[in-house]
């Protein structure tokens, strides 16, 4: 057979170099010309990561063993011998952004496993990577002098199943300091962003905006090479599909703060719709979270040893608390913690005028007794006030030393509306604690006293911070702004003044979550939003004229007629037959049972990219825990690989 | 605390004792059938909760139901007795000795099952408030009897003191702060029952507890619903409250009840999914859905990682704060509480404003608002504060168009409101009508009547069978002893050493009970329950005054003690002998009692009667006094016997009973108390005056 020359342009020799000549036949297999390639270079090196790609056909040349004849590669072929791993700029749900190196050669589906290995990241089918969207040049030249990119690209490539965990961390976190610090960025959340920078974010305002990012989702069953994707360039990784399946907190501390992050960022920036006591219960939950996050952060990363003896010391906790309850019950009630102290009370429901009157009173147990005066204590109160059940608001203003609680205590007539007004901080915080406490069941004794009293002063200062002039800066760590917990739209709508209550207020609920229970209650509401898991895309239906809107959802499409801002029609995977995607025309064809054909060509999408993810919904639902630790590769890709694979 | 523990301890094994000698007695009675024995059973069951003292709202129709089961109780037991009377009356002829023998297998069997029940109540309730398993340990078997006989005087002032501490331990449990309630359930068919409830049962639990008393298919659609006639409401509590609380928010004067009804809508949306998260689709889709697509929804919307909460939207009727207005409005039900749209504004989210947070209140059923508050139909819903029990302007009015909206919304509202606990308890509702109908279908082969359906009444019934066994061969054991005084001749001894001493009469007495309820001196706490029996056995009456636990016994005892006390003096061995001999009775006994225990378990409630104690103390006084009694029994002997217990059966006396069951239990929470309360002692001695009346008659 005929010898003719292949030159190949070999990476490693540098931009500059020119390609390297070999001679070769058309019945040479691959492998044989990369032989033959790497000698010619008379380096000596590992060269186990590197493939040639084939420019003209954007095609990798991965099978070793067939000819370049298969291949149909002639003299005219620009083939360049590169590394299959390649870094990449990753933007990771938490808004940090990570350098490391990333499968060039594999489908998308396979290099975002490989990447979930590394980051510890179960689940990988769930997430997938998309282009960002382009930041204006101006703020790109700023952000690139702040932005901190943490380098994972020293991380040696594993081919294990499950990278070996120590310290509950992937072992190449163990390595340095620096990286174990960075693993403590992808598992730990994110403080609240500055109000400054939640304003300036790109916020979608209406459904078509929301629908522009599905388009820049990458094909998940083509190489990054196929789609453009070079070395160094910046992806991001995110969630793609909303079914986060099997979530365990023990093996999913980076999952979970990466989930926890998208929510949050979905809300802060209304992606998703919630209401306004909603959006004052996600306020809470990250503060909370954010508070909880600095006060615990050698968070998760235990060893199996150390979950051991977490769990006798728990036991032997429950056992002494066992022991003690029935002995000590008596002792501690009788020794019970109580409050005493002057303060002014006030019956809104009595329509007369009267003022705040002052008496002596006393917190115990739930019950708060009046007595005249602090010498009288010892005898019959005037009144007393059971707290159990009652509802607690808070009426606060540091500007005019205002500090008030509002009881709503329920009897059977109706609830009795009772205002407390206490002297100054620090009184109102005991007060208010106790009566939180007491709403909810609890005593003074409870161990969640004093953290109930510290979280009421730290929104106490935060008021202080919101309220007075930028002199803030002394308040520390401990002060959050409100306005960097809600989105935007509620900066305009309530002074940081008036937010923080209404924060406070919903805090009550969640005071005593863990981190992680706070975040997976963060990420819970999220899912319990009714728009939840909704991806847009504009589309035009065969036989209609105006672009509509298609959401794609875990178990459903629907139509929303663009005028109406309504969902017009719902139709769901279970009743669906079979779906098609003409790739000539680029339309896609849906039977659902009961003789429903739809069909409709996308607009701010690639057809694909739909096909892609009703694909992957299905392929989610046939997800099992009997079958939970393997991956069905082959089935993800039948179902949403399209023509190529077909 | 280690004198509490020991005292528990004591009082434990003291219960153990009385659980084991009835177990004996039980054992000894071949004569009753088996259907008889359930029937008290039931019986007993539903007495023990009356027997507790109940809530001050109930007391009345407490005591009217304590008649009624009292008086079938006493039906059954006067029957009862009056055959072995018999019985023993032909053996007694036919022997010297009076009917030591005779008595022991006669009279265990119908007290025993009333001391049981009674008995078994006192001691579980007290070990129920601090620990739940009180019954089975078997610690100090033996250590109550000594107390009892031997040396009266150094006993009874042992008795006395632990009398003392188990008071004392009682009220220290009692500070426990374990609330119980006596609860009456009114049932479908107008009947009510009568149930001890302590707070840390759920509404599951009492639900079951119900399932075993009724006998009826246990569809998981069973609820408890609480009424408010004032309001016009009704809702069916969840399985997962606790049952105590709610009923706590009650007024005192407070006209609402509790009724046991099926409830179709209870786990509806488990069943039809699709009528609650697709109520948009056309009704004919509705219907023609699979069962895979229902499953498939329920995963969906309960199995996931969040509970997803039907997206129900829709124009409800609100009624305006104080004003007869119904208002129109158009609300959301979001999984954070029920919004409405402002006029003029989008349905976008942003815009809702929030009507209600369900945290606080909860979901109620209004009935006949049309007519009450003008409402535009009577498919109405209420949100309030649990607490809040009369009309007020907290309470939220709310009106729907037609019956399903109402049931999508108040679905709806639930789902949002518990969210995976109703799944949850859907589940266990369905496992308990599975197991359930398994127990039936394994049950109805075989004789046992309508008992079947629950697991504990398989038990009850494979306990009878065995009983059954046992008590073949008690029978003749017994006969045996009939003949051949031995048995009888332990009691007479012991019967007779302790008419010598003077106090020791009043123990003898007990003697003769001792067969049926060797544990009596221990006991004498869990004793004091029995006290009913002893009514059942009008003949004791003079005993009656001397102890409770000797109640039961006494119209035997009486009998006995004269031949006995003739017959063998031995004093101090005998009471042990005693003892010794009621044990092999007891194995049957002891099988119904197990039956008759089961239930008690569930009603820890048993402590509350704890004030009594107080009797017991003063009893503890009284119990010197009856000695004198033994001998009066005496006379009647044998033959006398089996006509007092006619006498017993008149109705009056019966009806009297009942209110005394109450006065018992509380002895038994007093555990260390004296004899009967005063009123045992009044019915006691009524019942001593028929029974000497007929005897005279005789």
């Amino acid at each position: 057979m005929a010898a003719w020359d292949l030159s190949i342009t070999v990476e490693d020799l540098g931009p500059d170099a020119e390609p390297i000549t070999i001679s070769v036949t058309s019945d040479l297999h691959v492998g044989g010309v990369m032989a033959r390639l790497v000698e010619k270079t008379q380096i000596t090196r590992d060269w186990s990561d590197r493939a040639l790609w084939w420019e003209q056909k954007q095609q990798w040349l991965l099978r070793t063993s067939w000819t370049l004849e298969k291949y149909g590669i002639h003299a005219d072929a620009r083939l360049l011998f590169t590394p299959q791993h390649k870094p990449l700029k990753l933007g990771l749900p938490n808004g940090i952004t990570l350098k490391l190196l990333a499968s060039f050669s594999s489908p998308v589906f396979s290099s975002v496993i490989g990447i979930c290995k590394m980051l510890n990241i179960r689940r990988p089918e769930e997430l997938s990577l998309l282009r960002p969207v382009e930041e204006k040049k101006k703020k790109k030249k700023d952000k690139d002098l702040t932005e901190e990119i943490y380098d994972l690209t020293e991380v040696p490539l594993t081919s294990g199943s499950r990278p070996c965990l120590y310290n509950g961390m992937p072992a190449h976190f163990a390595d340095s300091p620096k990286m174990e610090a960075i693993y403590k960025m992808l598992s730990v959340t994110q403080p609240p962003p500055a109000p400054e920078v939640l304003a300036k974010q790109y916020r979608p305002s209406s459904v078509v905006d929301k629908a522009h990012i599905n388009g820049r989702w990458l094909d998940s069953s083509r190489c990054l090479m196929q789609q453009g994707i070079q070395e160094n360039d910046r992806l991001w990784l995110r969630f793609k599909y909303y079914t986060f399946y099997d979530i365990e907190p023990k093996y999913d501390v980076v999952r979970l703060t990466q989930l926890y992050e998208q929510a949050r960022w979905a809300i802060l920036l209304e992606d998703i719709d919630c209401t306004e006591e909603e959006m004052m219960l996600f306020g809470a939950l990250q503060y909370h979270i954010s508070k909880v996050s600095l006060s615990e952060p050698q968070m998760q990363i235990s060893s199996p040893a150390m979950e051991d003896l977490e769990l006798a010391l728990q036991c032997l906790e429950v056992k002494m608390e066992g022991k003690s309850s029935s002995a000590s019950e008596l002792l501690e009630n009788i020794t019970a913690p109580e409050l005493n102290d002057y303060l002014k009370i006030f019956r809104p429901k009595k329509l007369t005028l009267t003022p705040y009157k002052q008496y002596w009173f006393k917190f115990q147990d739930m019950v708060i007794s009046s007595f005249k005066s602090k010498e009288e204590s010892s005898g019959e109160p005037i009144q007393q006030i059971n707290l159990k059940g009652c509802e607690v608001a808070p009426d606060v203003s540091l500007a005019s030393q205002k500090f008030i609680i509002k009881l709503r205590i329920p009897a059977p007539e109706g609830m009795n509306e009772v205002h407390l007004r206490c002297e100054n901080e620090q009184q109102y915080a005991q007060w208010m604690a106790a009566c939180r406490l007491a709403s909810k069941g609890k005593t003074l004794a409870d161990s969640s006293f004093q953290s109930e009293i510290q979280s009421i002063h730290t929104f106490l200062a935060m008021q202080k911070t919101n309220s007075g002039t930028n002199s803030s800066a002394a308040a520390g760590d401990e002060s959050i702004n409100a306005y960097s917990l809600v989105s935007p739209r509620y900066h305009k709508k309530n002074k940081a003044k008036q937010l923080t209550p209404l924060i406070l207020d919903a805090c009550r609920n969640v005071a005593e979550l863990s981190l992680t229970d706070a975040m997976l209650r963060f990420v819970q509401m999220w899912q319990a939003l009714p728009d939840f898991g909704l991806s847009y895309v504009v589309v035009r239906f065969k036989g209609s004229r105006k672009d509509e809107v298609l959401g794609i959802a875990p178990n459903r499409l629907i139509r929303i007629d663009l005028g109406v801002g309504d969902v017009v029609q719902t139709w769901r995977y279970n009743n669906m037959k079979q779906w098609n995607v003409n790739w000539d025309i680029r339309q896609m064809a849906i039977e659902f049972e009961g003789n429903i054909n739809i069909a409709f060509s996308c607009v701010t999408a690639d057809c694909k990219i739909v096909h892609e993810f009703i694909g992957g919904y299905i392929f989610m639902s046939t997800r099992s825990r009997e079958k939970s630790d393997t991956l069905n590769e082959d089935l993800f890709r039948k179902l949403t690989g399209g023509h190529e694979v077909h | 605390m280690d004198d509490l523990d020991a005292m528990f301890s004591d009082l434990l094994g003291e219960m153990d004792l009385l659980t084991q000698s009835l177990e004996q007695e039980s054992a000894s009675l071949p004569t009753t059938s088996t259907k008889k024995k359930k029937k008290e059973e039931e019986e007993e069951e539903e007495e023990e909760a009356n027997f507790s003292i109940g809530f001050t709202d109930l007391n009345e129709s407490l005591l009217e139901l304590e008649d009624n089961d009292l008086d079938a109780l006493m039906a059954d037991l006067v029957a009862d007795l009056s055959a072995t009377e018999e019985k023993l009356a032909a053996e007694i002829e036919g022997l010297k000795v009076p009917s030591p023998t005779p008595l022991p297998s006669g009279l265990p069997a119908p007290p025993p099952k009333v001391l049981t029940s009674s008995s078994s109540d006192s001691p579980a309730s007290p070990a129920s408030s601090s620990f739940h398993t009180p019954t089975s340990s078997i610690t100090s078997p033996l250590p109550p009897p000594p107390p009892q006989a031997t040396k009266p005087t150094k006993e009874e002032i042992e008795a006395q003191l632990k009398a003392d501490k188990i008071k004392l331990a009682l009220e220290k449990l009692k500070e426990a702060k374990v609330k119980k309630l006596v609860v009456k359930v009114l049932m479908n068919d107008g009947s009510s029952k009568t149930l001890m409830v302590d707070e840390r049962q759920t509404v599951r639990e009492v639900l079951d507890n119900l399932f075993e008393k009724t006998h009826c298919d246990c569809s998981v659609a069973w609820s408890l619903f609480e009424t408010n006639p004032e309001l016009q409401l009704e809702r069916s509590f969840e399985d997962h409250e606790n049952l105590v609380e709610p009923l706590l928010a009650w007024t005192r004067d407070t006209e609402n009840q509790i009724l046991f009804k099926e409830w179709k809508q209870k786990y509806e949306v488990f069943k039809n999914p699709q009528t609650f998260y697709l109520w948009k689709k056309d009704k004919k889709t509705l219907k023609d859905i699979n069962n895979k697509d229902k499953e498939i929804l329920v995963q969906e919307n309960f199995c996931g990682s969040s509970i997803i909460v039907p997206d129900l939207e829709g124009v409800l009727y609100l009624k305006e704060d104080g004003k007869k207005h119904w208002k129109q409005r158009l609300f959301q039900l979001r999984a954070s509480g029920i919004y409405y749209v402002p006029k003029g504004k989008t349905k976008s989210s942003r815009d809702l404003i929030c009507f209600l947070q369900l945290d606080n209140v909860n979901i109620y059923y209004g009935s006949d608002f049309k007519s009450k508050h003008k409402a535009p139909t009577d498919f109405c819903f209420v949100l309030k504060h649990p607490q809040i029990q009369k009309d007020s302007q907290y309470i939220k009015y709310l009106c729907c168009d037609d019956i399903t909206s109402l049931n999508l919304w108040v679905t709806g509202i639930r789902i949002a409101k518990y969210g995976a606990t109703l799944y949850n308890n859907f589940k266990a509702a369905e496992k308990k009508a599975v197991v359930d109908a398994a127990w039936t279908n394994r049950c109805t082969p075989s004789s046992s009547e309508q008992s079947t359906p629950s697991p504990t009444v398989k038990a009850k019934s494979l306990n009878q069978a065995n009983g059954h066994a046992t008590t073949i061969q008690n029978e003749p054991e017994s006969k045996d002893f009939g003949n051949i005084p031995p048995p009888p001749p332990l009691l007479s001894s012991s019967s007779n050493i302790l008419p010598p001493p003077p106090p020791d009469p009043a123990f003898p007495p007990p003697p003769p009970p001792d067969p049926a309820f060797p544990p009596p001196p221990p006991p004498d706490s869990a004793f004091h329950p029995p006290p009913p029996p002893a009514m059942d056995l009008p003949p004791p009456p003079p005993p009656p005054p001397e102890e409770d636990s000797i109640d039961a016994p006494p119209n035997f005892l009486p009998p006995p003690p004269p031949a006995v006390g003739s017959m063998l003096p031995p004093p101090p061995l005998s009471p042990y002998s005693g003892r010794s001999l009621p044990p092999p009775p007891p194995p049957s006994c002891f099988k119904g009692f197990n039956q008759s225990l089961p239930p008690p378990p569930p009603d820890p409630g048993f402590l509350p009667p704890p004030p009594p104690p107080q009797p017991l103390m003063t009893a503890g006084g009284v119990p010197p006094p009856p000695p004198p009694p033994p001998p009066p029994p005496p006379p009647a002997a044998a033959s006398p016997t089996a006509a007092p217990r006619p006498s017993l059966r008149p109705v009056g006396s019966v009806k009297k009973m009942p209110p005394a069951p109450p006065k018992r239990t509380t002895p038994t929470l007093g555990g260390g108390g004296g004899g009967g309360g005063g009123d045992g002692g009044d019915l006691m001695s009524e019942l001593m005056l028929a029974m000497q009346k007929k005897r005279g008659n005789n």
